[in-house]
C-alpha cells in the first residue's frame, strides 16, 4: 500500500491532508469550544457602547492600540489582569490590534474616566505632554450611526445567540440584563438614555447640547465604548 | 604511515601553535599560557572543547579521503533499483542505532519525568513569576519608611497618577485634583452644597448636602450662602482667616476642632494624609471635576507610598 502511495503523489497528498486534519481537530476544536465561552463578567455590549465601537473601528483605534493583556507581569502591572479567550466571545470582529504604539485599552475603564478621555480626545498633549496620538475633534460633531448598532444587534442576537435581554453573571454575584430594542426608533431611544448618561461628566457644553436635543455625538458613544473595557 | 597522516599532524601542530600564541598576545604578553587557562575554567572547558574538535575534524576528515582513495563498492544488491541506481543491504550503524534508542529513553524521560503533560501552562508560568515577584517585594520594601516610602510614592505618582493630575501633581489646569494643597475653596463649596459619599473612611459615610448642614452659632438653622463662601475659604486656606466660627458651628463635629477629622465620623480636610490616600486608591472618588477611579492593582505598600508623598509634596 505504502508503495502504491509513493507511487501516487495525489492520493498521498489527500492523506497527509487527511491526518493531520484528525489530529487538528480532535486536538484544537474541543479545547477551543471551551475556552471561547464568554466568563463571567462578560456581558454583551449595549446599543451605545456598540456604536462606540463602530466609531472606534472606523477611526482604525485599533492600528496603534491592542486590546490583548499578555500574561507577563510587566504588562499585569500596567493593564490588569491578563486576558481570556471567553472575554472576546461578543466582539465580532476582536480588536486584538498587532502593534502597540499606543497603549493596551483591554482593560481602560478600569483607569480612565469620561472626562479624561474627554480631555484626551479633544487635545491628548493637554493630558499627556508629548503624546503622537493626533486630536480627533470630529468625534464631538459627527453623530454616532444607531441604524447599523441595530441591524448589528438584531443579526447577532438571532444567529449568534447573544444573550441580549437575558440575565448574565457579573463577577460581584450579581446579574446583568443588557438591553435590545424591538424596533429602530426604540434602538435610538435606548442609545439617548445612555448618551444622557455620559454626557452628564462631560464639560464641552455643544456636546451636551447635541445630547439634550436628542442627537448623540460620536465622542459619547466611544466614550461610552471605552468605559465598558473593564 | 600514509602521507596524509603526516598532513593531518602538521596542521593541528600549526593550529594549536596559532591558538596559543594568540592566547599569550591577548592575555597580556608576559602571562604564562597555563596562568591564562587556569584562571577561570571556562576558557580552559573552551580551549580544550576546540582543540578536541580540531583534532577529531582533521582526522576524521583524513579517515574518509583515504576510505574514497582505496575502498571499493562490496555487499548485496537490493532487489529494486531506481532507474538503474541501486541500493546496498547495509545494516544500520551501531552509532545510529544507539543514537536512536537513546532518543527513545529521553523521550519517556521528557513525557513521564521532565516534562509531564499539562505540566506546563503559560498562566502557571505567570502565577509562580509574579508571587516569586511579590515574595521579593514584600522583602525588600517592607520596613521602608520616611524618605524611601516619598521615593517610592514618586515613582508609583509618575506611572500611575501623572496622566490625570500631572507631572507636579498640580492637576494639569483643573482636569484633576490639585494635589499640592488638600482642597481648593470651589471643591469645599461644592461638597457643602451637593454633600458627598466617597468613602474616604475606607466606608460609606455620607455627608450631607446643605440643607442637613446646621449653623449651632445661629440656633441650628441651615447653613446660608454667606456662611458657605465664607467657610470654603477658610478651608481652603489651611483653616486660617474667617470662617472659624462657621467652621466650629458647623464642621467641628465630623471634622474635628483642627479639621483633622474624627474617627468613623469625617476625613481630614485641612492636609492629606496617608489613610485618606489610600482609601481615594482603593475605592475611587467622585468630586465636582469629575471621577477618579479606583486604583486596586497597587498593592498596600504602592498605597502607603503614594500617600506619603502626597502628604510631603502638599505641606
Amino acid at each position: 500500500m505504502f508503495h502504491w502511495l509513493e507511487k501516487h503523489p495525489f492520493f498521498f497528498a489527500v492523506g497527509v491532508f487527511i491526518a493531520i486534519a484528525f489530529a487538528g481537530l480532535i486536538e484544537i476544536l474541543p479545547n477551543f469550544a471551551q475556552a471561547s465561552r464568554p466568563v463571567i463578567g462578560t456581558a454583551p455590549y449595549s446599543t451605545l457602547e456598540l456604536a462606540g465601537r463602530h466609531v472606534y473601528i472606523k477611526n482604525s483605534c485599533n492600528a496603534c492600540h491592542s486590546q490583548l493583556v499578555r500574561p507577563f507581569k510587566s504588562e499585569t502591572d500596567r493593564y490588569g489582569h491578563y486576558s481570556l479567550s471567553g472575554e472576546y466571545a461578543y466582539d465580532r470582529p476582536f480588536l486584538w490590534g498587532s502593534k502597540r504604539t499606543g497603549p493596551d485599552l483591554m482593560r481602560v475603564g478600569n483607569y480612565r474616566t469620561t472626562d479624561w478621555h474627554e480631555n484626551h480626545m479633544k487635545d491628548p498633549h493637554s493630558v499627556v505632554p508629548g503624546s503622537i496620538m493626533p486630536a480627533y475633534k470630529w468625534l464631538f460633531t459627527n453623530k454616532a450611526d444607531i441604524d447599523t448598532v441595530y441591524a448589528e444587534q438584531l443579526t447577532v442576537a438571532q444567529h449568534f445567540s447573544v444573550p441580549y435581554n437575558q440575565d448574565v453573571p457579573m463577577r460581584d454575584g450579581s446579574v446583568k440584563n443588557v438591553k435590545m430594542a424591538q424596533s429602530l426608533s426604540e434602538a435610538h431611544e435606548i442609545a439617548l438614555e445612555e448618551a444622557k448618561a455620559v454626557a452628564v461628566d462631560m464639560k464641552d457644553q455643544d456636546v451636551k447640547d447635541a445630547v439634550s436635543r436628542g442627537e448623540i455625538p460620536e465622542i459619547v458613544a466611544l466614550i461610552a465604548y471605552m468605559n465598558s473595557l473593564k | 604511515m600514509n602521507k596524509l597522516y603526516l598532513w593531518g599532524i602538521i596542521v593541528v601542530a600549526i593550529m594549536f601553535g596559532a591558538t596559543a600564541y594568540t592566547l599569550v598576545l591577548t592575555g597580556g604578553g608576559n602571562k604564562s599560557l597555563t596562568d591564562i587557562l587556569s584562571g577561570d575554567i571556562v576558557n580552559a572547558l573552551a580551549i580544550t572543547g576546540a582543540a578536541a574538535l580540531v583534532v577529531i575534524t582533521v582526522f576524521v576528515v583524513i579517515k574518509y579521503v583515504r576510505q574514497m582513495q582505496v575502498d571499493s563498492a562490496t555487499g548485496d544488491l537490493a532487489d529494486e533499483n531506481w532507474d538503474g541506481i541501486g541500493e546496498y543491504k547495509n545494516s544500520l550503524p551501531t552509532g545510529w542505532a544507539v543514537m536512536f534508542l537513546l532518543t527513545m529513553v529521553w523521550g519517556m524521560w521528557y513525557w513521564t519525568i521532565g516534562y509531564p503533560v499539562n505540566a506546563y501552562s503559560q498562566i502557571g508560568e505567570y502565577n509562580e513569576d509574579t508571587a516569586v515577584h511579590n515574595a521579593k517585594f514584600e522583602a525588600k520594601y517592607k520596613d521602608i519608611t520616611g524618605d524611601r516610602l516619598v521615593e517610592m510614592g514618586e515613582s508609583v505618582f509618575l506611572a500611575e497618577c501623572k496622566v490625570c493630575h500631572g507631572i507636579n501633581a498640580d492637576g494639569i489646569d483643573g482636569k484633576a485634583a490639585n494635589l499640592n494643597h488638600r482642597i481648593d475653596a470651589a471643591s469645599v463649596k461644592h461638597v457643602i452644597e451637593n454633600g458627598s459619599n466617597n468613602k474616604l473612611l475606607g466606608f460609606e459615610m455620607p455627608m450631607p448636602d446643605r440643607n442637613g448642614l446646621m449653623n449651632a452659632n445661629s440656633g441650628y438653622a441651615p447653613i446660608t450662602d454667606a456662611e458657605i463662601e465664607l467657610v470654603s475659604r477658610f478651608v481652603a486656606n489651611g483653616m486660617t482667616g474667617e470662617g472659624a466660627e462657621v467652621f466650629a458651628g458647623t464642621c467641628v463635629m465630623c471634622h474635628g476642632a483642627d479639621g483633622m477629622g474624627v474617627d468613623s465620623m469625617g476625613p481630614n480636610i485641612s492636609k492629606f494624609d496617608t489613610v485618606l490616600v489610600t482609601n481615594v486608591l482603593t475605592h475611587g472618588k467622585k468630586g465636582m471635576i469629575g471621577v477618579m477611579p479606583k486604583f486596586d492593582r497597587l498593592n498596600d505598600k504602592q498605597k502607603e507610598a503614594v500617600g506619603a508623598y502626597i502628604t510631603n509634596i502638599s505641606k
